[in-house]
């Protein structure tokens, strides 16, 4: 894992490093893990978000699904859920995605082990 | 009963579920009956070769909704009921128990029945087909001591339940009539993959082959086949595909393949619906048959919104199934009763590959993936379009298929 240097006051202890801003374009998914969970991070209509990388309704990791603005649809029975809250737009989940706090900052991606 | 405002749903499988829910959540007032020969709150199937004989989840993470469910959406859920009689003038479905209820509209989702066999022995203990909750639960029961196990038909259920029983270790022969299994929906390249995979995992798979008898005392011992093998076992599986359930019959109603419906899922008989698997339909033009979750889910939810405002939405959706066999995950879009050529993207050998069936046109028919999930959505998209593409292009990975469907565009 790499750390930026200096230290943004957005930015507390709870926080890992991503990628890069440059890395992760409009509609992009990246995978990452903040301890045993799976988070997915993805760039939806300009700002990052962060999820539960797993899909609520059966395993299925949602890094190989799409993001479509702030539409997120999983790549097996094809749930959709709102990146942004984590509410699911379209069955068959029926339980919403928990979200992370996901932050630009420095020129890169970071998400924090605290709930959005 | 007089009331003509209901709406009565046959079969409470994943197709009536789906369907009752979406009649009530897209407005619709009246009475909703939601009946089903089984006697089990609604579940869901595909756990019950896969997940739930190796014990990963229970029972109750097996049923399709929670059982306040219906309660709250206000379905009439009846249970262990059985239809007998349909009267398409008077409006009216009989049922066993005696009952008689009036309908405004009908929806058919009694999903297909198990094919069976005839074999000499059959009725000893230790033989199963895999259909229903009671006939998984018995199976599980019986298999907890078992060491030795025969699976006829490697078909999907044969092949996840092969997976499942190893998983326990459980020595698992398969028994297939056919060279090669599937042959004709992934083709030979993919069907030899299916073969080498289950290999690698220690099952045992016998092809060209068929069960005649079984022996044994009171429970199964032996498998004999007619090429005169003799195979060592303590439980049978029996798993030689379905067929369309249309038992439920009408003089007007269309049986071709299963209750033939058009693209807004209305039967030739007025008011009376068929959705899922128990039904056969129009797909790019000509009439299909699928026995898939995620039709039988798509279907339902189509024909509900017409049964509500009639022909409001086309159906439309590209078959899908999905299958988990040896740790890994296959995916299969599209229909394609033939082809013309396959194109292969990535590598059988390391277990991670995309197979297209392409038609004459080089428009892509169908495609089987293979623990490459990232590939799905673009698939669908793909076969959905239905427009020409470059096979070379196709095959190479370092184009990407998001990339390829923006140019066909």
């Amino acid at each position: 894992m790499q750390h930026s240097e200096g230290t943004n006051p957005a930015l507390d202890d709870s926080y890992i490093y991503v990628c890069p801003s440059s890395e992760l374009e409009e509609d992009d998914l990246i995978e990452c893990e903040i301890g045993t969970e799976t988070i997915v991070v993805g760039r939806g209509e300009g700002n990052v978000y962060a999820a539960q990388g797993i899909c609520t309704h059966a395993y299925s990791e949602l890094v190989d699904g799409e993001l479509d603005g702030t539409c997120l649809t999983c790549p097996l029975h094809f749930a959709c859920f709102d990146i942004r809250d984590g509410s699911v737009l379209e069955g068959p989940a029926e339980t919403p995605l928990r979200i992370y706090k996901a932050i630009e900052a420095d020129g890169s991606v970071w998400v924090s082990n605290e709930r959005g | 009963m007089s009331d003509k405002n209901t709406t009565v749903i046959t079969g409470a499988g994943i197709s009536g579920v789906h369907a009752a829910e979406s009649l009530r959540k897209g407005g619709y007032q009246g009475r909703i009956v939601l009946m089903d020969r089984d006697r089990q709150m609604p579940y869901d199937r595909p756990p019950l070769s896969k997940e739930w004989i190796t014990g990963e989840v229970d029972e109750s993470s097996v049923l399709l909704r929670d059982p306040a469910i219906y309660e709250k959406l206000d379905i009439d859920l009846k249970l262990g009921v059985e239809v007998t009689d349909i009267d398409s003038v008077r409006k009216t479905i009989d049922t066993k128990d005696g009952s008689s209820y009036e309908w405004e509209k009908l929806m058919l989702a009694t999903g297909s029945t198990l094919r069976t066999l005839s074999i000499a022995g059959d009725d000893l203990q230790g033989i199963f087909y895999l259909r229903r909750m009671a006939d998984a639960i018995a199976m599980k029961q019986h298999i907890e001591h078992v060491k030795d196990a025969v699976i006829i038909g490697a078909g999907f259920i044969g092949a996840e339940l092969a997976s499942s029983l190893s998983q326990l270790g459980i020595k698992v022969t398969i028994v297939e009539m056919a060279s090669y299994p599937m042959e004709n929906i992934v083709g030979r390249e993919v069907s030899e993959y299916f073969l080498d995979l289950h290999r690698r995992n220690g099952v045992d798979v016998i092809t060209e082959d068929s069960v005649t008898q079984f022996n044994g005392e009171t429970t199964v011992e032996e498998a004999v086949t007619a090429e005169g093998r003799r195979i060592p076992c303590q439980a049978v599986i029996i798993g030689v595909g379905v067929s369309p359930n249309t038992e439920v019959s009408h003089p007007q109603l269309e049986v071709e393949g299963g209750y033939a419906v058009n693209e807004y899922g209305e039967t030739s008989v007025p008011d009376i619906y068929a959705a899922g698997d128990c039904t056969s339909w129009p797909y790019h033009g000509s009439p299909i048959h699928v026995e898939h979750w995620d039709h039988a889910v798509n279907h339902a939810k189509t024909v509900a919104q017409n049964m509500i405002q009639p022909q409001s939405v086309p159906y439309t959706y590209t078959p899908y199934f999905w299958s988990e066999q040896h740790g890994s995950r296959f995916q299969y879009f599209g229909h394609a009763k033939r082809w013309s050529k396959t194109v292969l993207r990535g590598s059988i050998e390391s277990n991670t590959f995309t197979n297209f069936y392409l038609n004459d046109q080089n428009i892509v028919q169908a495609a089987f993936i293979s623990n490459q999930s990232k590939n799905a959505l673009p698939v669908r998209r793909m076969i959905q379009q239905q427009k020409a593409i470059d096979p070379d292009a196709l095959a190479d990975e370092s184009v990407a298929l998001k990339k390829m469907q923006r140019r066909l565009i």
